[in-house]
């Protein structure tokens, strides 16, 4: 904690806030005033803009400067503190500005994107509550609040991946989202129990700091220490596993990734922006925020997930024809590399990494929108039965659509990380720092570079066909339908205006002066070590040559494969083929093996509930109702009975004697009469 | 020849009768004879045991004192019936019940 607030700190802490509090003001205005008034568009886009001013200046008075840590006592439980602040260091500005400067884009195409639908206001309601809780996540300081807006995250994505509700493949896709992201969460709850547990804070700024608690912990005898608390070494890699289900679920690495790609059933905007840009990236976001606890073994797990998920994503994209659905494992590969990266000590490359590719998918899913966009068009102009967004049907946009052409051509580039490209830097980063860890390590442990490099290729493959496909030759629709009306064009600025900021932020400029290096790059040097040493390996020359030579001769072939020899070439029922058409058949093994015995489980506790445990309290209810009817007899013939009996006998007395007052003059003398004779008897017998 | 006993079981049987109309007549003046048969009865007896005083002949004066007595209670209890049948319409002593109260 900084004892010394200096007022400038203040100041700053005082706009982050504002620019994280905008987006929730324009969701609550929308929300309560606005109803389903078109200018809810707007309202949101001012608020990010407002949010993305503000994040810049905040981002340049904290960038490379000192970490700003304010909190607050939020409450107390026992003698247990818990704070609620703000974190500002590199990563989080960081953040801030790329959350904010890619929502601003896709707000903007999003109002001409969504503006024919009928939930337009109920879409930026939605879109403005996820910049909010984006925002707080990466600017928050406890775990609590972090896992809070984690959720929050979530909970936005969960809504606008269903937000056609009456679709049920939309239905499904955001169920499937929820379910996966809960596995995550249970995860990031337990890990945050057991550091908490620990180290008995959740302050983030503590806990992870230079020399913080995590850096001072250490292991000894099988055990895991910090200060005076000695807890079994085993907790610490549950914490990490905990952590690691956290990251999986919510970059889509690869046990949990099968969300990503249903995902795409939300408006391509949302794509963009959520589950290509920002969302997905929290969970590369948390790793580095606790980055330092992780040690040796784990990272290598982190790398050989992350290396295993990039490889499996891309040859999926290699043949699917959806066109999200390329972009979506797209994602999983791009978010792979970014994990593998963490895991091989390449923490700036992967937050570069982060930054670049945020911009280039962001442009990537943006370019679709239009094509899906203007292929609808020509659905509805012609009434015909398609699918808009397969790109079978596609092809010669070129001509049609030369600025989103020129777009998709620069984020393509920098996603196979050609030279010129913000791509190559920071994939090149990844890969060289890749191959010098595996320097040294064992066999097993090199094949991690090669296969990130072999990944590197595939992106040039697929990315090759998708614009080849949606692109160049020929409109196969045209061929199909010979007598199409086709008047389709870029759009409006609302469409144009984002992908040519996306496109320039995509380039080298914006973050490297040399475009070959990235070490020189500004994001990178803010994050490296600075005492590492300056390693000028052969690979440094070697990768990106590699990269880029090997990737071109890989979009020739593409070229020659697609365009001069058509679609025929291609093997369609191959082993390779079918793995990859079929997702690795892993959401296919998710359905047959752990869905069927959730729901055969489920099917066994129904039963158990209701013969067992029903069953016991149906004995114990007619036990109960047995027992009460035994004494309801008891109460009504025993303790009445004699109560009754008492009123019947006293009555009886009662009218026995009450027939000598009956006011009749005779049986007053008779009973007189008796009595004597009564006392004469009595006398004779004892006399 | 007429005994002491003669007299008392006669007027033992006087008494009898007298309270056996008492108890099982209706009618009130039934019920007034019946009085007057147990009242002579009493006065017979008292005639009876009056042989053993001849002196001041006690048993003979006091029969005389307590037939005009009786002639007394029979006037007022004449006019208690006469009332009564005024007042309820009857003289039957099933239905005058208001003593009870």
């Amino acid at each position: 904690m900084n004892p010394i607030t200096l007022h400038t700190d203040a100041q700053t802490v005082t706009l982050a806030i504002i620019a994280v509090a905008l987006p929730f003001a324009a969701f609550v205005v929308n929300f309560l005033l606005l109803g389903k008034s078109k200018a809810s568009g707007w309202v949101s886009t001012l608020a990010i803009l407002g949010s993305a001013v503000l994040s810049l200046n905040v981002f340049f008075r904290v960038w490379d400067n000192h970490t700003i840590h304010m909190q607050q006592l939020w409450f107390t439980i026992g003698a247990t503190k818990v704070q609620v602040g703000v974190l500002l260091n590199n990563l989080s500005v960081l953040m801030l500005v790329l959350v904010s400067l890619i929502a601003l884009p896709v707000h903007i195409y999003s109002t001409a994107y969504m503006k024919d639908d009928a939930g337009y206001s109920r879409y930026f309601r939605y879109l403005s509550f996820f910049c909010f809780s984006m925002l707080a996540l990466v600017v928050v300081d406890s775990l609590i609040t972090f896992y809070a807006f984690w959720e929050l995250v979530g909970f936005s994505s969960y809504l606008l991946i269903g937000f056609w509700y009456d679709r049920d493949s939309a239905v499904q896709a955001n169920k499937k989202a929820f379910i996966m992201n809960r596995i995550g969460d249970i995860g990031l709850l337990t890990a945050i129990i057991i550091l908490f547990t620990q180290f008995g804070t959740f302050d983030l700024y503590e806990l992870f700091k230079d020399g913080g608690l995590v850096a001072h912990s250490f292991f000894i005898n099988g055990e895991w220490a910090a200060g005076l608390n000695y807890i079994p070494s085993v907790w610490h890699y549950i914490a990490f596993g905990g952590i690691f289900l956290a990251v999986a679920a919510k970059s889509a690495q690869f046990p949990l990734h099968t969300w990503l790609p249903d995902a795409m059933e939300g408006p391509t905007s949302v794509s963009a922006l959520i589950h290509a840009a920002t969302m997905v990236a929290a969970g590369v976001f948390l790793l580095g925020r606790v980055y330092p606890m992780f040690n040796e073994a784990e990272l290598t797990t982190l790398a050989i997930v992350g290396c295993f998920t990039a490889f499996m994503a891309a040859t999926i994209a290699l043949t699917q024809n959806d066109l999200k659905r390329i972009l979506a494992y797209s994602t999983i590969s791009q978010l792979g590399y970014m994990v593998m990266a963490m895991g091989v000590g390449a923490y700036s490359s992967s937050l570069f990494h982060l930054v670049t590719h945020a911009f280039f998918k962001c442009l990537l899913f943006l370019v679709a929108g239009v094509v899906i966009h203007q292929i609808k068009h020509i659905k509805e102009d012609n009434s015909l039965d398609i699918d808009p967004q397969d790109i079978r049907h596609m092809g010669g946009l070129r001509k049609k659509l030369p600025l989103t052409f020129i777009a998709v051509l620069i984020a393509g580039l920098a996603l196979v990380g050609l030279p010129l490209t913000s791509g190559f830097l920071s994939k090149d980063g990844i890969l060289i720092q890749a191959f010098d860890w595996a320097d040294g390590r064992s066999f097993m442990l090199s094949i991690i570079p090669i296969m990130a490099l072999l990944t590197s290729w595939l992106t040039a493959f697929y990315v090759a066909r998708l614009i080849f496909k949606v692109f160049f030759g020929e409109l196969r629709l045209l061929k199909a339908f010979p007598s199409l009306q086709i008047h389709i064009g870029d759009g409006h600025w609302a469409y144009k205006l984002p992908l040519i900021l996306l496109a320039l932020c995509c380039l080298f400029p914006l973050f490297s002066l040399n475009p070959f290096s990235y070490e020189t790059s500004w994001l990178y040097e803010a994050f490296a070590p600075k005492h590492a040493a300056e390693g000028q390996s052969i690979y440094h020359l070697v990768i990106p040559a590699l990269v880029s030579v090997v990737s071109l001769v890989i979009i020739f072939c593409a070229y020659v494969l697609y365009i001069k020899r058509g679609d025929g070439m291609v093997v369609k029922n191959g082993l390779l083929f079918r793995i990859s058409y079929n997702e690795w058949y892993i959401d296919r093994f998710y359905k047959r093996i752990i869905v069927k015995f959730v729901i055969w489980l489920s099917g066994v506790l129904y039963w158990v509930d209701r013969k067992v445990i029903d069953g016991f309290i149906h004995l114990l209810e007619k036990i109960g109702l047995a027992i009460a009817k035994a004494t309801a007899w008891c109460d009504k013939y025993i303790v009445d009975g004699v109560l009754w009996l008492a009123a019947e006998l006293v009555q009886y007395i009662g009218n026995f004697a009450r027939r000598f007052q009956g006011g009749k003059v005779q049986y007053y003398l008779y009973s007189m009469l008796l009595a004597v004779i009564a006392v004469f008897i009595l006398k004779l017998i004892w006399a | 020849m007429i005994t002491l006993q003669h007299f008392m079981l006669v007027s033992a049987l006087l008494f009898c009768i007298g309270l056996f109309i008492i108890v099982s007549k209706k009618n009130a003046i039934q019920i007034l004879i019946g009085i007057e048969l147990m009242l002579n009865a009493a006065i017979l007896n008292l005639v009876a045991f009056g042989r053993y005083d001849r002196i001041n002949n006690g048993g003979q004066m006091f029969a005389l004192f307590a037939i005009v007595l009786a002639a007394a209670t029979t006037a007022v209890a004449l006019a208690i019936i006469l009332n009564v049948y005024r007042r309820y319409k009857t003289i039957d002593a099933d239905k005058i019940n208001q003593l009870k109260d």
